[in-house]
């Protein structure tokens, strides 16, 4: 069976009818075929020991194969998203070299191994706690973080058929999930008995009212041009009409700004600014809770840039190419993960031709340029559409 | 209240002075992606600099050539080099230079003074070594295989006498110009520098004789064969050898 027929094979009728999806699931279905291989492997060779067993039906069976399916699905989404995050530190590792003159890692790969490498040495690293901490928050504060930072990640949907939960709120549900992590960051520097890494919790608190206003009216602008919060009518509304970085190219540009903001990248990375803070907020989380923690910052860069994408540059659709069959049938997914690495250069350029801002001056930046601009955003927005061009 | 305000925050449109950074950098990237040009990073074990032939690396000496003057010891500023027995390959012990290079500073004096170009420069400076006796080159490990003639440096000096004539383009050695001197009374006749002498120059004549009969024999220099190294001057028991030097 070709690669083609592979994927455009729906799984068998029965399966469908159990499926929680009602249009293909390209992960959903990756999920049925391996079981179908894998389990129908061991159930008939169970059944060739023991003719008729019980076991080998129930593991072909219906239930078992949707649930083992569903795990395998989650497995493939996160394992995408993770490979594109290694991809994306990769990048930020080279491209950030060539900008200052040097040729960044070379280790493996082109370089690509580095992040293996630099894994597995904070994972073999002492787990070393300090004595006087809150132990509650300061556990809970560092797995939620890390853990929303995934979560987010593995909700943004790449393509049509690759997402897991096709929810109509979508696009506001990212937007709260990634505006937790600034409040559970003030929470973990409190709890470390640190004043660097409590100074670094305030300053997060600090960015977070500065940047998150102006990021939300530009998300109001954009669903108010497309009148969905879904990720995927969003992206069809773009796709159909116009990507929204032309009518809204000031939006475009407040929104990567935000999105660096939001991230917590250099220039707007006071929560964690090594020159000044020991670590930020991270200074007593040592070892792999440092390296998870670097991980889950790299997972919000995905999800800032991923925002970018589905909210200007229309997402997983191409112009000129929209209306081929063959395009969806191999490219939507590749073309969202290139723009996202894209949008991702921006964010490194960013950091590679920036300096970090001072406290006040982010707080100017955000109420005194930001919030404007999103206005006046919002404003162009609203005589678009009261105008009828869109 | 608002002069005030634009006095403190004078107007001017902001935002401009991002840009110039972003250009520069992106200019910068352009330049070491696109060929013909690579970052200034080198992958130092695998790729290395090229380096040119006078370069200062650790000293290296031709065997054949040293003559066991003992110049580049008296030359060298942090005295890593001495003179030891080695044998020569047909049975002679002769004295050649042995280098610490734990202590040599890489300034190439040894090279330059050498009157016979034996000891030159090399590109060698991969010298890391596990023990502090590793790092002591005997005269045979001093040598460099790929010698080239451009290792051979040499010390130019204009002679001020030379300049007043207006001669300015005769560079010389100190080695090609001075030339000891005897003192014919203090010699006692005890051939002692035509055994010093590296370059067998000194030949010991007959002068006349003493009241006793025996002959008094005073050394006589050969100038062209003559280094210039005053091992004779040092040896001279009685201080009848100085240095005529060539201003």
């Amino acid at each position: 069976m070709g690669l083609t027929e592979w994927i455009v094979n729906r799984a068998d009728d029965v399966i469908i009818s159990m499926s929680p999806y009602d249009v293909l699931n390209l992960p959903y279905d990756i999920g049925v075929k391996v079981w179908e291989s894998l389990g129908g492997l061991i159930a008939w060779l169970i059944n060739l020991i023991v003719p008729g067993n019980w076991l080998s039906e129930a593991l072909i069976s219906n239930e078992v194969t949707n649930g083992v399916a569903m795990i395998v699905m989650v497995l493939v989404i996160f394992i995408i998203g993770f490979l594109t995050n290694l991809t994306m530190i990769w990048e930020e590792r080279k491209v950030l070299g060539r900008m200052m003159d040097r040729r960044g890692t070379k280790i493996c790969l082109l370089g690509w191994g580095q992040c293996l490498g630099d894994g597995l040495k904070t994972f073999m690293k002492e787990n070393v706690t300090p004595k006087a901490i809150d132990n509650k928050i300061y556990w809970w504060g560092v797995s939620l973080i890390i853990g929303t930072s995934v979560l987010i990640a593995c909700m943004v949907p790449l393509s049509p058929r690759w997402f897991i939960v096709n929810y109509e709120a979508g696009l506001l549900l990212i937007f709260a999930f990634f505006a937790l992590a600034p409040f559970l960051i003030l929470c973990a520097g409190w709890s470390q008995n640190n004043k660097y890494a409590l100074m670094g919790g305030f300053r997060a608190a600090e960015l977070m009212i500065s940047y998150e206003i102006p990021m939300l009216l530009l998300f109001a602008a954009c669903v108010l041009m497309t009148g969905s919060y879904n990720i995927g009518d969003i992206i069809a509304y773009q796709q159909e009409n116009i990507w929204l970085v032309v009518p809204q190219i000031i939006g475009f540009f407040v929104c990567i700004v935000c999105a660096i903001a939001e991230s917590e990248r250099i220039p707007f990375d006071l929560a964690e600014a090594e020159a000044e803070l020991v670590e930020g907020w991270q200074t007593e989380y040592a070892g792999m809770k440092w390296g998870l923690i670097m991980l889950g910052d790299y997972f919000r860069g995905f999800v800032a840039c991923a925002l970018v994408v589905i909210m200007y540059l229309g997402g997983w659709s191409l112009p000129f190419v929209n209306q081929f069959d063959w395009y969806w049938m191999y490219f939507p997914e590749i073309v969202m993960t290139l723009k996202i690495c894209l949008v991702f250069f921006v964010f490194i350029w960013a950091r590679g031709a920036l300096p970090r801002v001072r406290t006040d001056q982010i707080l100017n930046i955000g109420w005194k340029v930001l919030m404007p601009l999103a206005m006046l955003n919002l404003v162009i927005t609203i005589l678009l559409k009261v105008g009828g061009v869109f | 209240m608002a002069m005030e305000y634009l006095d403190k925050y004078p107007k001017k449109f902001r935002g401009t002075g991002v840009i110039k950074p972003f250009a520069a950098t992106f200019k910068l990237m352009v330049k070491t992606v696109l060929p013909g040009r690579r970052s200034v990073c080198i992958m130092y074990p695998y790729e290395k600099e090229w380096v040119p032939d006078n370069y200062r690396g650790r000293p290296g000496l031709r065997f054949d050539r040293c003559v066991g003057c003992g110049i580049c010891v008296r030359a060298c500023p942090t005295t890593c080099i001495e003179l030891v027995e080695v044998d020569d390959g047909q049975g002679n012990m002769v004295k050649k230079p042995q280098v610490n290079i734990g202590r040599c500073m890489m300034c190439g004096y040894c090279a330059e003074y050498c009157p016979v170009d034996a000891m030159t420069t090399t590109t060698d400076y991969e010298l890391a070594e596990f023990t502090r006796q590793g790092m002591i080159y005997d005269p045979r490990r001093l040598n460099f295989d790929y010698t080239t003639d451009m290792m051979e440096v040499h010390i130019e000096e204009h002679l001020m006498s030379n300049l007043e004539k207006g001669i300015t383009d005769q560079p010389t050695a100190f080695f090609n110009t001075d030339r000891p001197v005897l003192n014919g009374d203090k010699c006692i006749s005890c051939s002692k520098c035509a055994k010093v002498c590296p370059v067998n120059a000194i030949e010991m004549v007959v002068v006349g004789q003493n009241d006793k009969g025996k002959d008094i024999k005073h050394p006589k220099i050969d100038d062209k064969a003559c280094i210039s190294c005053s091992n004779c001057i040092i040896d001279c028991p009685k201080d009848a050898l100085k240095m005529n030097e060539v201003l």
